[in-house]
């Protein structure tokens, strides 16, 4: 072999090995969507759990539409809960003038008088359950079902995760607050308040 | 013994046996390049720890003079008090400590043993100084799991718990007031305009007419910041989070300058955290103490994450704007959020691949 047949050899391995040193397609991807794709085809689940950190959180299961997940568990978490242990009479015979007023402290700031009273949502005949808009009882526990009759939107992202905490951890099994562990059902908006923190370094770094 | 298994970054200096390259030509870091996994596994079958890994090198005269140099002042330390007739057992113990500390390889390349001796070495060490213990977790990425971000920028009121909750958790720099999470107030109508938008306001949230966006590193898939890293300190690992070994990092900064997020901090003094505030559950590429002169992050705090609890960050939001998960498992809430919300990303442009999402109601 003469030298220049080894130098050919050599650029025609050389070429052979660039095409041969990025194969394509098999575990790389163009982007991360891409990866998420391919990698997710064969999950089969992982070692991790989210049990532990539920511990001590009591929690329901529910299943809406297509999805099953946690709740905290609501109506030991009532203190005058069950409600029947004063309203044994109809409301019409406890109020008097000489009685103990109970819920003096609760004023509803919940849409306006025209969509919203207390019967809305509360059933004067049957107190220690909650009533949908056509009148069809709902259990305290599961209070998201009179919600989503206006609030469809949040509903839905709701069941899907995008609106409302998650608690214990990100690994299965998923348990997220309900409506009310974040909103007072009677004052449902956010209030104001200080930020928690003010960092007085950055002030002086930019003077 | 051949020094063709080795796993650890040096110069080539003097040696005569050129290794085979098994870079990859194409410059993707999503995922790598296929077939250079079982190449690389061969490669350091054979491993050594600690000061074999700089000592069973061959070298010449004048870099063996340069490693002598380099290691003396701790050596002279070391060898003094362990020889010493008078230091008792456990300046001896914290003299051997730091000798092995000093010598050890760069995490990335360590085998699961060698990471728990490291652990453990830093554990004892801590043990020894301050007579107090703390866990350090060395716990390798989960197969199957890809960690993701989402941020709901209508849900953010600007409280900034989240920011408080890190620092506790990821036991950050007291005096310098170090924050990885940056919350930005922007001005509705402006877009994201973060020339113009204020991460240190201090008023009732939230303010009328603003909206609040939090940014942090954002564990991008393709991280510009790893690419740069001259001593490769810093890398991403199978899970997606991009970490940090403070202790193989040199502190040239080149990773701040690389990222376009700002989401890399530096440790210009001593870190100070009170005793009883430092944060004892700990993970060596996490939250565990840092010194002066080294790079550090977010983690998705790591030491939480990978035992499969949410950050800090995630924890610590009163309005639920953080959502946190597995990208491959296709239930997860997460991957919910991606396929059913308008996500994007921060300058995608830049094809850095970022995990970390942004969504409205």
């Amino acid at each position: 072999m003469n030298n220049h047949s080894i130098h050919r050899v050599v650029c025609i391995s050389f070429i052979v090995l660039l095409f041969f040193s990025c194969k394509h397609g098999d575990g790389e991807y163009h982007g991360v969507t891409d990866k998420i794709k391919a990698k997710s085809e064969n999950y089969h689940g992982t070692s991790l759990s989210s049990e532990p950190y539920l511990e001590g959180v009591e929690t329901i299961e529910i299943t809406e539409g297509e999805h099953s997940f946690l709740i905290p568990e609501r109506k030991s978490q009532i203190k005058s809960f069950a409600c029947t242990e004063c309203h044994s009479k109809p409301l019409s015979q406890l109020q008097s003038k000489d009685g103990k007023k109970a819920h003096w402290d609760i004023k509803l700031h919940h849409a306006n008088e025209n969509t919203m009273n207390c019967v809305t949502c509360h059933d004067g005949n049957d107190m220690n359950n909650l009533k949908s808009l056509t009148g069809n009882s709902i259990d305290f526990n599961n209070s998201y079902n009179l919600c989503n009759q206006c609030h469809t939107k949040q509903f839905e992202d709701w069941k899907g995760g995008a609106h409302g905490k998650r608690i214990g951890g990100w690994a299965p099994p998923r348990a997220s607050m309900t409506c009310v562990n974040c909103h007072n059902p009677h004052k449902p908006h956010f209030e104001t308040r200080w930020p928690a923190r003010f960092n007085t370094q950055i002030i002086k770094e930019r003077e | 013994m051949s020094s063709d298994n080795k796993k650890w970054f040096s110069l080539n200096i003097g040696r005569k046996n050129q290794e085979t390259s098994s870079s990859c030509s194409c410059g993707k870091q999503s995922g790598g390049c296929g077939g250079h996994d079982h190449e690389e596994i061969k490669h350091i079958e054979e491993r050594k720890d600690g000061f074999e890994q700089v000592f069973d090198v061959k070298m010449n005269r004048r870099s063996a003079f340069k490693q002598l140099a380099a290691s003396l002042a701790i050596g002279a330390g070391a060898v003094s008090t362990s020889c010493s007739m008078f230091s008792d057992d456990e300046s001896k113990e914290k003299a051997q400590i730091d000798w092995e500390e000093q010598f050890k390889g760069n995490y990335k390349l360590m085998t699961d043993e060698e990471k728990k001796a490291t652990v453990d070495r830093l554990v004892r060490s801590y043990q020894l100084r301050t007579g107090k213990t703390i866990s350090m977790s060395s716990k390798n990425a989960e197969e199957n799991v890809l960690f993701g971000y989402a941020f709901n920028i209508s849900k953010c009121q600007g409280y900034m718990d989240c920011v408080s909750a890190c620092v506790e958790e990821n036991n950050q720099d007291r005096n310098s007031q170090m924050q990885y999470i940056r919350i930005h107030e922007m001005k509705d109508g402006n877009g994201f305009n973060f020339n113009e938008s204020d991460d240190n306001y201090y008023h009732e949230v939230p303010a009328e007419g603003h909206f609040y966006m939090g940014t942090q590193c954002f564990h991008c898939d393709n991280p510009p910041c790893v690419n740069v890293c001259p001593v490769q300190a810093t890398w991403r690992e199978d899970d997606g989070l991009v970490v940090v070994d403070y202790d193989w990092c040199v502190g040239c900064r080149y990773c701040m300058a690389a990222c376009p997020y700002d989401g890399r901090r530096f440790n210009w003094s001593k870190p100070e955290v009170p005793e009883e505030e430092i944060n004892k559950n700990q993970h060596y590429l996490g939250n565990r103490l840092r010194k002066k002169g080294v790079m550090e992050k977010c983690t998705f705090c790591v030491q939480r994450s990978r035992a499969g609890k949410n950050p800090a960050c995630v924890e610590a939001c009163p309005t639920g704007a953080r959502i946190f998960g597995n990208l491959l498992d296709p239930n997860s809430t997460i991957r919910w959020v991606l396929e059913n919300k308008k996500v994007f990303r921060l300058r995608e442009d830049l094809g850095t691949e970022p995990k970390f999402w942004y969504f409205m109601d």
